[in-house]
């Protein structure tokens, strides 16, 4: 489950971001302090927008930056990460993106339901409302622990 | 039967979170697609009748697979419905 792969020290609120590498690298950190990744980890998540675009840009406002496992995931562990200032990642139908959901995936299974899980987070109106309300990390675990 | 492949880069996120989505699309509206996921490797000898992707990728597949179907908004499901009527339209 979510609550599985993420907790409070993944969670950051209110980042401030200059362009959209930025707000990766930001987002992506605590996983980088917990060693949930590899610094390769976050160079490959950059990588791979540059590469072939912002396809990590999913819905409006929201991004799941990640990178393939190889690359340097450790351990399957979920960030969550808004920006005080939303920051344009080039992907029209979508920009500019506020939240960020760094996702290191390990394993295939194992991350699985976690992600159907933030598949229903993502139209839950209430949960976007608590992001930017909330700066307290515990109330969002708490969220989504229910 | 028609089998669609729903990938990403990395085989890990995106289209995961893509084929949750396509899946319940598929679901609802008895669309007659059955679906499996993987990355751009997954390409190499694909013998499916579509690709499911996000758009930004759909445009670099285009010209390698017999249908790339690409996804702006992955919670939007009535683009998803539309765009997958347009696949099956397309093999009337």
């Amino acid at each position: 489950m979510l609550k599985d792969l993420t907790n409070e020290k993944l969670i950051r609120l209110g980042i401030e971001a200059k362009d959209w590498e930025d707000a990766i690298r930001k987002a992506a950190q605590p996983l980088l302090d917990e060693h949930k990744i590899k610094q390769s980890y976050i160079d490959d998540m950059i990588a791979g927008i540059k590469e072939v675009g912002p396809y990590i840009v999913l819905a409006k406002h929201i991004a799941l930056p990640h990178a393939r496992p190889e690359a340097g995931a450790l351990e399957s562990a979920i960030g969550v990460a808004t920006l005080k200032e939303p920051v344009v990642f080039g992907n029209e139908a979508n920009d500019p993106v506020k939240y960020l959901f760094c996702l290191s995936a390990k394993d295939d299974m194992e991350h699985l339901q976690a992600l159907a899980q933030l598949a229903e987070l993502f139209e839950d109106q209430a949960f976007f409302e608590l992001l930017d309300r909330t700066d307290d990390p515990q109330e969002i675990i708490a969220y989504i622990s229910k | 039967m028609y089998k669609a492949l729903v990938c990403c880069r990395a085989g890990m996120g995106s289209s995961m979170l893509l084929k949750i989505k396509a899946d319940q699309v598929i679901k609802e509206n008895n669309f007659p697609i059955q679906t499996e996921h993987g990355n751009l490797d997954s390409l190499v000898g694909f013998s499916g009748d579509l690709v499911i992707t996000m758009e930004d990728l759909a445009d670099e597949l285009k010209n390698q697979v017999p249908y790339a179907l690409g996804i702006r908004n992955i919670v939007d499901k009535a683009e998803m419905k539309e765009k997958i009527e347009a696949f099956l339209k397309s093999k009337e």
